[in-house]
Parts: structure tokens; sequence; C-alpha cells
């Protein structure tokens, strides 16, 4: 398995917030859909996400309840608050300007 | 809303730390679990599966802690965690928290209580707008010893209309002429009552800016009329009297019974409005007499001045005294204040006081010197459980050095200490308070008017601030000197040296001193106290002038509307008479002013064939006494030279009075006072002219102004020979039986005559000499517990470092007592160590004492502050108590088992 590329610092929340905005989902699934999803590419440690997603919720982003999963065990699923949608509307647009002037900067320099 | 979302969150993780740290397992779990199962899936063998999935995710632990932390909440968690932790480790040693606890409780609640006091009574600002501005006016004239007396009524309207430097200047008055008492009868429904009055101007209620909270003030008009033969018949009621004798029932408007004579009520005050700590219920518009109101000699108006923005307290003095210099000359007057320098004994000078001093008068100093007795009781609290904490520190070295190896920093261990120490402050904070409020509540029950403005006495917002300051700083003590010196260097040591463990010579030093500083200070306070407890007993001793055994006096007061002065003389004698026929009643007497606390009178006399040092043909003397019925054969006054007033005086026509012996010395020096004679003004008592009395006797003094003052000069006047009474008299009664036997009968017997008089202030003498040294007593008594308990704490204090000592030193006692040391030695060695650390906390004790009591020397009475009976006392107490207190630890030491110690080692 290639060494993940490390997450640039903020990203992981804009990941995690982005990953949960469709429908709950359990730390496991959060984490095997970021991987999914970029093919591989990135590798969300177990070690960053679950203080990253404990940290959200007590910003109030997403909240957490206990549902079964799949496999028939309780599992903890974190869903998007209303602030969390806030939030992530305004990362995502900071992202897409940030991703935006480095191409720029790629592309032109 | 997210603010609030988020307190949830953190609350939730701080209170169900449980519930949080298992949903944390139980996501782990979950994870771990999805792991294996991947790792199952793609061909692994179960265990495999299992060990691989362990080496993916890592130290489990370290992931959790990181999720803690993201809930932000680790210093709070370590705060419950170090109070849990206190509370089971105090809670192992109840002894210790006990101690701990109770004494700083009375160390903290003494101090609460007595601030409480200091800063209601001294602190805080008087209850008007901007009270810095108030002063009160006193006219001075030390020549003839007469200080902060009150102005007359011309000084009072001149100094109103020509000053430049007041905003308002108002006058009031609680009597006005020689018998009234600031008292008055008033009637609500059915029931007579005696309540406190006050006679105000308009202008006095302008100067303290207050407002009655229904109707109206009296206006100029109604205050500044001293015509006709009585004041106007309206008045103010208080709001509380308003509320308790009339029900809150609107009354405005309407006619209230006061002394006699149906007054319109124009207002009523808003609650708790007062002045001069008057305790006021009825305020009343200021009339004087018109012949008062002329008399540039009769000082009864007291008076209020508000200054003006911007001017100086020290300005208005100024301009004060430079217009004093000229004031004759201005108004046109003579015998008013100096116009020539030097003072001539009858002028005198204005001063001006700040209004809140001269509320609380001479009251400054006995509180000062409470509360610095009550922060030494602290000082000792502090000393004795630091000491108690270097010993408990001592014992749980090896406890807090092994935390320190396994890695807690100073600054935890410090944080631990300091939360011990803020869990016992606090509860013996809380104690404190608690203690400090009934402490203060039982006091205002128990000396209701010892010290002024305790009426509004509450703990309040400053009161509990300081009560927090010294809480606080209690804790911190304690976690600072628990951890003393201890070095993370001296690990090594201190493990091996185990439970032993010797603390140290700075301990050792620091102990004895605390122990030193604990005698020091008991040393002072027992001292003061000594000082004042023989004040008291001084006091009690004084011969008063009169045989107080077996003496019951009341007062009562007849309405001057309707009754004149012949009716209210035969009622007086009727009162009198019955009285006297009530079995068990061997005498009775009345008279105006009740010794030995009874305001001066300071009328002006003419006498005859005299002529003062100063040239006037006149004396001031200081009381006149207006009696009836056998006074002096009643009251046990002794006849020095003539004879008492008899039965045969009241028919005849020439009058006679009595004086007493400095009277007569003053007056007529060498020469016999017999058959002089003197004019005094019928106008004082109720006669219609000033006739000539010739004097038949002379009697001791009677002390009349506070039993500790000298006696001034005393006029006795019969008013059986004139048939005249003022409104006011006290009735005496020299009886086998206690007041509570009499009150039915004396009740009875006073309203047969009037049904409309309550009888008042029916005590022993007894009370009411008490109640004249109720201030010294009062102050004796909380010094004399303070005193105590420092006695108490410093012998504890000795006790604890000798047990100590004893406890450390068992190994050498014993090979000692091994090798054949008498066990008199060892007792006698002992004790010797104690006696060493209490000589130098005496030693230490009576510099101090001799520095302070200096403080103290002006309220003392009879006794000089270097009393060598008192320190000879307390220095035998301390050494008797320091005895006690070496001896047990001693003895302990001197029965030690060598067999028993050197085995245990």
């Amino acid at each position: 398995m290639a060494k993940p590329t490390d997450l640039i610092q903020g990203t992981l929340d804009l990941l995690i917030l982005k990953t949960i905005s469709l429908e709950p989902k359990h730390g496991w699934a959060i984490a095997k859909r970021i991987q999914q999803v970029s093919r591989e590419a990135l590798q969300v440690q177990q070690g960053s996400l679950y203080p990253a997603l404990h940290r959200l919720e007590q910003q109030g982003w997403i909240k957490a309840a206990w549902h079964l999963a799949e496999t028939g065990r309780m599992a903890k699923f974190y869903s998007l608050t209303s602030a969390g949608r806030k939030q992530l509307d305004k990362e995502l647009a900071s992202w897409t300007r940030l991703s935006a002037a480095i191409n720029l900067v790629i592309r032109e320099a | 809303m997210r603010a609030l979302d988020k307190a949830r969150l953190r609350l939730r993780s701080l209170l169900r730390r449980r519930e949080v740290e298992s949903e944390l397992e139980a996501e782990f779990r979950f994870h771990l679990e999805q792991l294996v199962e991947e790792h199952i899936a793609s061909g692994m063998a179960p265990d495999e599966a299992h060990r691989s999935a362990l080496r993916t995710v890592g130290g489990i632990s370290q992931f959790q802690e990181e999720c803690r932390d993201m809930r932000r909440v680790n210093f709070l968690e370590d705060l419950v965690q170090d109070v849990r932790y206190t509370i089971r480790s105090l809670a192992k040693s109840p002894g210790f928290t006990g101690v701990v606890a109770v004494t700083l409780a009375l160390g903290i609640g003494a101090n609460i209580a007595i601030f409480t006091i200091l800063h209601g009574v001294l602190l805080r600002p008087l209850e008007y707008p901007k009270p810095d501005q108030l002063m009160y006016l006193t006219a001075e004239s030390p020549a003839i010893g007469g200080t902060r007396n009150a102005l007359s009524a011309p000084e009072y309207t001149e100094f109103r209309q020509m000053n430049q430097s007041f905003a308002a200047v108002g006058a009031y008055s609680t009597g006005g002429a020689a018998y009234t008492t600031g008292e008055v009868n008033v009637t609500a429904g059915d029931r007579p009552l005696r309540v406190r009055s006050i006679s105000v101007d308009a202008h006095l209620l302008k100067a303290l800016s207050i407002q009655p909270e229904q109707g109206r003030f009296f206006n100029d008009e109604e205050t500044a009329r001293w015509t006709g033969t009585l004041p106007p018949p309206i008045a103010i009621l208080s709001h509380e009297l308003w509320r308790t004798a009339f029900g809150r029932r609107p009354l405005v408007g309407q006619k209230v019974e006061i002394e006699g004579r149906p007054h319109e009520i124009v207002g009523i005050m808003p609650p708790g409005a007062d002045v001069m700590d008057n305790h006021t219920e009825v305020w009343l518009p200021l009339w004087l007499h018109s012949n008062t109101a002329l008399q540039r000699g009769a000082h009864v108006l007291h008076v209020i001045a508000r200054l003006k923005d911007g001017v100086t307290f020290e300005a208005a003095q100024t301009e004060l005294s430079a217009f004093v210099e000229d004031w004759g000359e201005r108004v046109g007057t003579k015998g008013h204040v100096p116009t020539n320098r030097p003072l001539r004994a009858v002028d005198h000078t204005l001063q001006l006081r700040a209004l809140k001093d001269a509320i609380v008068g001479n009251a400054s100093r006995p509180i000062w010197v409470l509360q610095a007795a009550a922060g030494f009781v602290l000082l000792i609290v502090c000393a004795n459980l630091a000491n108690l904490v270097i010993a408990r520190a001592g014992s749980r070295r090896r406890e807090f050095v092994l935390r320190a190896a396994l890695g807690a920093s100073r600054g935890r261990l410090l944080r631990q200490s300091v939360t011990e120490g803020a869990v016992m402050s606090g509860a013996g904070g809380i104690l404190g308070l608690w203690l400090a409020s009934a402490g203060v509540r039982a006091l205002i029950r128990a000396y209701p008017a010892s010290v002024p403005r305790t009426s509004e006495l509450t703990i309040d917002l400053p009161v509990l601030l300081v009560a927090l300051g010294l809480s606080t700083g209690a804790a911190l003590l304690f976690g600072f000197v628990s951890l003393g010196r201890r070095r993370t260097s001296s690990m090594v040591t201190a493990l091996k040296e185990g439970t032993r463990g010797a603390s140290g010579a700075w301990h050792h030093y620091a102990r004895r001193g605390l122990v030193i500083a604990q005698v020091a200070f008991a040393v002072m306070l027992v001292i003061g106290a000594g000082l004042l407890v023989q004040t008291v007993y001084n006091l009690t001793r004084i011969d008063a002038g009169f045989d107080r055994s077996r003496l019951v006096t009341f007062s009562m007061t007849l309405p001057m509307a309707n009754s004149d002065p012949d009716t209210r003389a035969q009622a007086y004698q009727r009162v009198l008479d019955r009285l006297r026929s009530v079995p068990g009643v061997l005498g009775t007497a009345a008279m105006s002013g009740l010794p030995p606390n009874r305001t001066p009178d300071a009328i002006a006399t003419p006498i005859e064939n005299y002529v003062s040092d100063d040239g006037r043909p006149f004396e001031i003397i200081d009381y006149y006494q207006f009696v009836m019925g056998d006074y002096f054969g009643t009251m046990g006054i002794p006849i020095v030279a003539g004879r008492g007033f008899e039965r045969t005086d009241n028919a005849s026509q020439g009058k006679v009075a009595v004086v007493n012996e400095t009277l007569a010395k003053r007056i007529w020096k060498e020469q016999n006072p017999i058959g002089q004679r003197l004019r005094p003004p019928g106008g004082s008592f109720g006669a219609s002219d000033d006739v000539l009395h010739t004097v038949i006797g002379v009697v001791k003094d009677v002390r009349q102004r506070g039993v500790e003052r000298p006696a001034g000069t005393e006029l006795y006047v019969s008013l059986d020979q004139h048939s005249v009474s003022p409104p006011s008299m006290n009735v005496v009664m020299r009886t086998t039986l206690p007041p509570a036997a009499l009150s039915g009968t004396i009740e009875r017997v006073v309203w047969e005559v009037d049904a409309a008089v309550p009888v008042v202030r029916l005590r022993d003498m007894d009370s009411v000499f008490a109640e004249s040294i109720r201030r010294p007593r009062l102050l004796a008594q909380l010094l004399g517990a303070f005193a105590g308990l420092a006695l108490l704490l410093a012998a504890i204090g000795t006790y604890g470092v000798l047990s100590y000592m004893v406890t450390e030193r068992r190994r050498e006692i014993g090979i000692r007592v091994a090798l054949g040391a008498a066990r008199s030695h060892v007792l006698t060695q002992i004790m010797k160590q104690g006696i060493q650390v209490t000589a130098m906390g005496v030693t230490i004790g009576l510099a101090g004492a001799f520095a302070v009591n200096r403080l103290i020397a002006s309220l003392l009475f009879g006794v000089q502050p270097t009393d060598t009976v008192t320190i000879a006392f307390v220095i035998a107490t301390i050494t008797a108590v320091a005895v006690v207190a070496s001896w047990l630890p001693a003895w302990r030491a001197s029965r030690l088992d060598p067999n028993v110690v050197l085995r245990d080692e």
C-alpha cells in the first residue's frame, strides 16, 4: 500500500463534513468512503479521524447517535447539524477559492 | 443556541464521564471489529487478523486520550479529581479535618462578625445622597469643659443666613427644654405607645435631601414660628411606625393623638429614614419656646449642614473660624463668641465634623480594637493550622515524593495541595459565615443600643468578599506550607527514610517559630482582655453616690397639652402615694433626670452675692434635679451638711434648694453654703416666675452622665414645694420586690391616674447601671472570648509541637532510657522545651503589648495599660497553660518502653 498523501491541515474536517452530508455514517464508514471516493489516494488514519470527529462534535457541527450498523452491531453514527451544514458551505467555498488559486499559480508561473 | 449546545456537551463530558468513556470505548471496539472482519475477508486467520488490526490501530489508549483532549475539559477534570481525592483523604482523617474546619470557622467567623460591624458602622457611607458633604456643627467651650455642645437658636439662624460654604443648614432637637426626653406618647387605636421622636425644621430635610414617601414635609412657616405655647399640631410618621402601629392604612391628612393632642399626619417617611441614628418614629416640627429662642446661652439645637458642591471641609472650617472672630459685632450682640482674645470662660467657637464621625462618635476605637483582636485570632488560627499541616505533610512526605517520582509535576502537586486547602478553608469559610451572621444577630439582640447604626447591619457584598478573601488566603497558605520546601532532588533520601521521615530542620524551626508567634499574640490579647475586664470591674464598683440595691424605677410622661403644671404635680403625687401603700414598697420618690446616665441641663443660674471668674453674677449649673417625695431617703443619697427636703417645707413660703458638694465647693469655696441664695429660672420646671431659693443642705455627689465621669454641679429643687411638675418624671421605689412582680400593680396605679399614659423603662437600678456600662462590658466580653480562644489555640499549638517532637525522637529517647536515663530527667527535658518556647512567646508578646496598649488606654478606667497585676496574672496564666500543654507529651515520652521503641524501628 502506497504511503497515503498527508492531508493538508484542515482539509480533514472538510472531507468528514462532506462525507456525512448525504447520510449519517459511523467512523469506519467515513474512513472507507473517503478512501473509496479518492480511489485509495487518501487514507484517513484512525488516530486523526476520531479526535477530529470528537472535535467537530464539541464544536456543534456534527452530532452523534447510536444506531444499528449494517453488520448488526451498534455503532456511533455522525450526522451534520444545521450549523455544520453552514460550516460545510463555508469550507467548500474557501477550498474552491484556494484550489483555484493554487491551480492558477501552478499553471501560470 | 450553539454556545448552549457546546456547554451542554462539555458538561456532559465532565459530569457523565463514565458514560462518555464507555461510548469512546465502544466506538473504538466497533472500529477494531470492522478492521478484523476486513482482514478475515481478505483471507487471514481470525487471530492473525486480530493481531494485525491491533497493530494497524496502534495505541488505543493514546487515541482515546486525544479524543478526550478534543473535549477540552482536562483542567476541570483534574480539579474534579483533586476535589474527589481531597474529600476521600480528608474523610480518612476526620480528626484533622474537624480541627481544621472548626478552628478556621472560629477564626474566619470572628473576623467576619467584627468586619460586618466595622463595615456597617464605620466604613459604609451614610444613606443620604452625597453623604460626604454632610457636616455636624458643634459649639466648643474648652474653657469650661463643654465640648461638642449643641448650638443656641440665635447662633443657628445667624449662621444659616451668613455662611457662604453651605448649600443648606438645618436643625433638629430631641427635646428643646430641660425635661424632654426625645420620646412622645402616641395613641394608635386604643393602645398608648411611647415612641422616639425628633423635632426638625424644613431646612434639615433639605440638607439631608430626604423626601417623605407620602404626603409632604413641614414648610418653613411651620418650623420657624416660635410663638405661642405649643408646637403646631402636625406630624410625620416613620414608615416603620406607620406599618407596625397603624397597619399601613391611609393616614395622611388624618388626625392621630400625640402627647394627648390630635396631630394632623402630613406625611410618611420612606423606610429607614432617620437622623443621627435616633431611631426616629415620629417627626415633629421644630419648635422652641419664644424665651429659649432668644437665649444665646441655651444650647438646644443640633445643626447639620450640607457643603456646597466643590467646597472642601477645610475651606468651610476656615470660613467658620473667620466669621466667629467678629460675629458678635456683626449681629450687634455681646457675650456670644470671642470678640477679644484670649477666650473668656463662657465664650465658645464652632467646630465642623463629618456627620458620619459625629454619629459613630467614640464607638470607632472599640470597633477597631476588636477588629485588631479578631485579626490576631485569625493569625493564631493560621499559625496553628500551618503547624498541623506541616505535621501532616511530614507524614505524607512519602506519598508526595512517590507521586513526583511517577511523573507528577511540581505544579500539579501544588495544585493538589491548594485544592486540599481550598476544600478545608471553603468549609471553614462557610461555617464561619454562618457563625458570624448568628453572632452579629445575637450581639445586636443582646446590646441593642450600644453601637450606633446597628439597625442597618447585614452581611453584604463587601463582607462576603472579605470572607472569600480570607478563605482563599488560607487555602493558598495551606497549599504552599504543606508542599513546603520539598525538592525532587531529595526524592531518593525521602523514599529511603520511609515513614520515619524526619522533616528536616526547616520544618522544625518553622513549627517552633509558629508556636512562639501564637503565644506572643495570645499574650497581647489576654493582656488587652485582662485590662478591659478590670475596667468593667472598676466601673461596677464605682460609688455613684446613691444606694442602688433594691431600687426599682420606671418613667412616665403626662401629656403637656391637656395638663398644666399643677394638675401634673397632683397626678404624680397620687401615683407616688398609691405606690407607697403597696406591700413590699418601702419608699417612693420621683425625679426629672435618672442617674447615672442623663443629659446635662447647663442652666445659667443667678446667684446672690456672687461674681464668676469672668465677672458675671451667675453660674452655669450642669444638672437641675427636680424631685418629689423623700428623694434623698429613697435613693440613699447621704446628706453631708444641713438637711434634705421635709414635708414641712411644702407649705412654707420660703423656697428651699439642696446642692451637691461640687456645686458648694465651686461657688462658695470656703464659705458655708447653708443659707446662701440662688434664683433658678422657673421656666425650667414649669413655675411661673423666678424665685430666690435658700440652700438648706449639701448632699454627696451623684454621678449623672456616665458612672466613669466625675460629677458636675447639681441643684435640687423640691417640686412638692412649688406644686408643679414637668411632663416627664422618673419614679423610683425602694422595694424588696423585683420589677416583674411590680409591673401589674404599677400599670394599674398609673392608668387609674391617666389611662393614656404608658409605663416605660420599668427595671431595677442594677439594670440601669449595667446598661450605662454596656459598651465596656461588651468590649470586655468579646475581647475575653477572643483571648480565651487564643489561649486555647496557643495551648493546642504548644502541645502539637511537643507531641510531634516526642514522636520524632522516640528512638533517641528509647535508647537513652535503655542506657539508664532517669524518666524524670526525660520528662523535665521535654517540658523545658515547651517552657522555653512559651517564654520566648511571652517576652515578644509583652513587648508587643507595651507597644500597642497605648491604643486602648482611652477605653480603660481605673487601670493603666501597663498594670503590673494584670501582666503578672497573664504571665502566670500563660505559663500554667504551657505547663499543662507540655506535660502530656513529656509524660508520654517518659513512659516510652525502650523494648517496644527499639523493636519498632
